[in-house]
């Protein structure tokens, strides 16, 4: 082993390198967090912050509202996942595959994750409107539906319609890290199962979704930790309605911290910043719970 | 290799949350423009510079903020006109912030970068008294005759809005109408209705009448999903007497509304509503389109139907808003507009006077109230103004019911809010005697929790009148 010398000039560059974004970080990250963390415990409007002691606290645990919310967020994040990882894995196998134009579909497929969700939640509002809306018009010349489906303004239809907006707008993404994943995979190893006569999809199981799994745990492990933390296509498409169905605890959250559209409530910095507290403790919890299990899953194969 | 595969999965996710970035700013700008009901405001920039040229060396620069872009073309060219006449060596500098006002004002004032002046109409008036930030115009008023004609300043101050305690911080100029139901004559014509019942009961079997006639083509009613409440069903309740804050005990109460809430489930049990609703501007452009006969909101549908969603195809009504007997036993809240304060920061107070006395000054006012931006608040100018030049405007005009509710008192609400709540109680999600119980119960929670906490007042107007809200004498408790 080498001895370790203070000042190299590797270690001077990487400090160099990683000063501009640790900088970022603590600017743009650590200090707004810290600053949102003294009010927990203060109701505070923008202007004036009064010492509570642990109400914000009680009003958390009695907040009803809140907690269907993150109901709703596991609820939003698990119908995402099923979907979203097969989808976008199938998509980039058989992508991956001397396709012609392969290039411009995944370009295409890609394109939804350049538009901001916010754009896409308005694009959605043309396509799930009950009367006119593109979508019952498509479903009603192929004869599946004789009504109209409320998409949007309706308790049933609601999640199923943000979760297709999802699918839209990430799976383009997804399949890029697939994607990305699979070109680290040597083609020596698909010459030699090919040589061996394995099929397509005698290869898919046995060859690439095992080469694939470091790369599959960490995409699993971003889509959990983003499918939590949607909520701007959802604010635009149906601001968390119809009755709070489509509610999820960071659209909830937002409210609480920039106002709701009611007149009688006012920002509630304080209580909002004890509830995204929460709501990271969630998420946190949730990705360990995940992490443990997918190790648990690497001693077992 | 895995380091490599890594090292592009980081970046890629880099790059998502760049775009996120983007999104979430697009995203605020296309709430407030749907908040505001303005569809100019979305323009995709949130501060802009208006003023035209620089100030002339050793001239006073007064800067003003404020929130409103569709009336810019007037008061731009009026600032203009000021800036090149006035003998008091003042320019003034106009900014537009259409995002998130309150805060960059907040912002500025934290940051010593205040403005003199900010349009304050829609500033809840104690954040900024109880911190010192607005400086009482009182003893400007009282020293200035002519402003005190045009604008009845005395008149139209409203407690807990723009006056406290007797101190008056800002000034109306304009006043939004209450809400009224915009319909569809021809439609309701056809099935042999010439005019809007004053009976909620009979407003609800009209529109009835009319989606059973439609044959699932036309709809008696159609509803939005931003605030849909506040747009009829509150109103009603207003008109009838019925209000969700008890201002003789000092609490909420959210009973009175059991009936109303009853009456407009029928639009949803007996499927009479259109069957979508969808943000203001949808709904705004199916009625122009005849989709369905009546919608009801306040008079910036004035501007809405003849400029921005111009509705050609039929003639369009304007009425008062049904109550349940058919009786007028409350005021309709009215939203006074156009009101300008001096902040306390300022040190140029006296001319930051003159440039608002110069905003509401007559030949000002008359101006922009022709132009039928807003309706005039004060008798003086609703006498003077050529109404003929307000077109659609005129059918608004005030109605002798119609005042403006002391403000209630704000308070740190867990959960939806009442309009939200009530809502859905019309929806049918929730039992309307369970959400009348959770309002009351969470409302009064948060209202004694915040009154202890020092946060809120108790207010309580001991000879209150449903009629006059504006009339009764205040008082606040602190416990």
């Amino acid at each position: 082993m080498k001895k370790r010398k203070k000042f190299t000039k590797d270690s001077f560059v990487s400090g160099a390198m990683l000063t501009p974004a640790l900088v970022l970080l603590c600017i743009c990250s650590i200090y707004p967090f810290l600053w949102m963390f003294r009010y927990i415990n203060y109701d505070y409007n923008g202007f004036t912050a009064t010492y509570t002691g642990s109400r914000n606290f009680v009003r958390m645990l009695h907040d009803t509202t809140f907690w269907q919310s993150v109901g709703h967020t596991f609820e939003y994040a698990f119908y995402k996942i099923i979907f979203i990882i097969p989808l976008s894995l199938i998509v980039a196998v058989v992508l991956n595959s001397r396709l012609k134009g392969r290039n411009i579909l995944r370009s295409i497929y890609f394109m939804p994750t350049i538009i901001s969700t916010a754009i896409s939640g308005m694009i959605f509002a043309f396509i799930f409107a009950t009367q006119n809306g593109i979508l019952n018009e498509v479903l009603k010349s192929m004869h599946l539906i004789k009504q109209p489906i409320q998409w949007i303004s309706s308790q049933d239809h609601v999640m199923a319609a943000i979760t297709i907006m999802a699918l839209w707008g990430g799976f383009g993404n997804y399949m890029l890290y697939f994607t990305t994943g699979m070109s680290g995979i040597s083609e020596d190893v698909y010459e030699s199962v090919k040589i061996d006569g394995a099929n397509g999809i005698q290869t898919f199981f046995h060859i690439t979704l095992p080469m694939l799994s470091p790369v599959l745990k960490i995409i699993l492990m971003l889509a959990i930790t983003s499918a939590f933390k949607d909520y701007e296509a959802i604010m635009v498409l149906s601001q968390g309605g119809p009755g709070n169905r489509s509610m999820v605890m960071f659209l909830y959250i937002y409210n609480l911290i920039f106002g709701g559209q009611g007149t009688s409530s006012q920002p509630q910095i304080g209580y909002g910043a004890l509830l995204s507290l929460v709501a990271a403790v969630i998420v946190g919890a949730v990705t360990i719970v995940y992490l443990r299990i997918s190790r648990k899953l690497d001693d077992v194969m | 290799m895995k380091k490599r595969v890594l090292t592009v999965l980081l970046s890629a996710v880099m790059a998502l949350t760049m775009t996120g970035c983007g999104g979430t700013k697009t995203d605020e700008s296309g709430k407030s423009s749907d908040s505001k009901e303005n569809s100019s405001a979305i323009s995709g920039q949130s501060t802009e510079k208006v003023t035209k040229g620089k100030a002339p060396k050793g001239a006073k620069t007064i800067e003003v903020w404020s929130e409103d872009r569709h009336d810019l073309d007037y008061i731009e060219s009026m600032i203009d006109n000021y800036n090149k006449t006035n003998e008091d060596g003042i320019f003034i500098n106009l900014t537009i912030i259409s995002d998130d006002y309150e805060n960059m004002v907040k912002l500025a004032i934290d940051s010593g970068t205040a403005p003199d002046i900010v349009g304050a109409n829609a500033f809840p008036l104690f954040k900024f008294i109880d911190n010192d930030l607005f400086v009482p115009l009182n003893d400007y008023i009282d020293a200035d005759q002519e402003y005190q004609k045009v604008n009845e300043p005395y008149e139209h101050s409203y407690e807990g809005a723009n006056a406290h305690d007797g101190k008056i911080y800002h000034v109306y100029s304009g006043m939004r109408s209450g809400v009224r139901v915009e319909y569809n004559k021809d439609l309701l014509a056809k099935d042999g209705y010439d005019e809007i019942p004053a009976k909620l009961s009979d407003y609800i079997d009209m529109a009835k009448d009319v989606t059973e006639k439609g044959n699932g083509d036309v709809y008696g009613i159609g509803f939005t999903s931003a605030s849909p409440f506040e747009r009829l069903l509150e109103m009603s309740a207003q008109v009838s007497g019925i209000y969700y804050y008890d201002y003789t005990k000092g609490k909420f109460d959210f009973s009175g509304y059991k009936e109303i809430l009853e009456q407009g489930k029928r639009f949803m049990t007996e499927n009479i509503a259109y069957p979508d609703q969808q943000g203001v501007d949808n709904m705004r452009a199916l009625f122009a389109q005849g989709k369905f006969a009546l919608w009801s909101n306040a008079s910036q549908e004035a501007g809405v139907f003849t400029q921005q969603i111009p509705i050609d195809k039929f003639e369009w009504g304007v009425a008062q808003v049904p109550s349940l007997t058919g009786e007028i036993k409350g005021a309709l809240q009215t939203t006074p507009s156009k009101s300008y304060a001096i902040l306390s920061s300022s040190k140029q107070k006296d001319l930051a006077w003159k440039v608002i006395s110069y905003f509401q000054s007559e030949e000002f006012t008359k101006g922009y109230l022709e132009k039928g931006y807003c309706l005039p608040i004060t008798d003086y100018m609703d006498g003077i103004i050529d109404k003929s030049k307000t077109g659609r405007l005129a059918d608004f005009s005030m109605l002798d019911y119609e005042s403006v509710y002391p403000t209630v008192p704000n308070v740190n609400l867990t959960g939806d809010d009442y309009r939200t709540v009530l809502w859905n109680a019309v929806m049918g999600y929730v039992e309307i005697d369970d959400a009348i119980k959770d309002l009351n119960t969470r409302y009064n929670e948060a209202l004694d929790a915040d009154v202890k906490a020092g946060n809120s007042k108790r207010l309580v107007i001991s000879d209150y009148d449903p009629m006059h809200p504006d009339k009764g004498t205040v008082s606040y408790k602190e416990k």
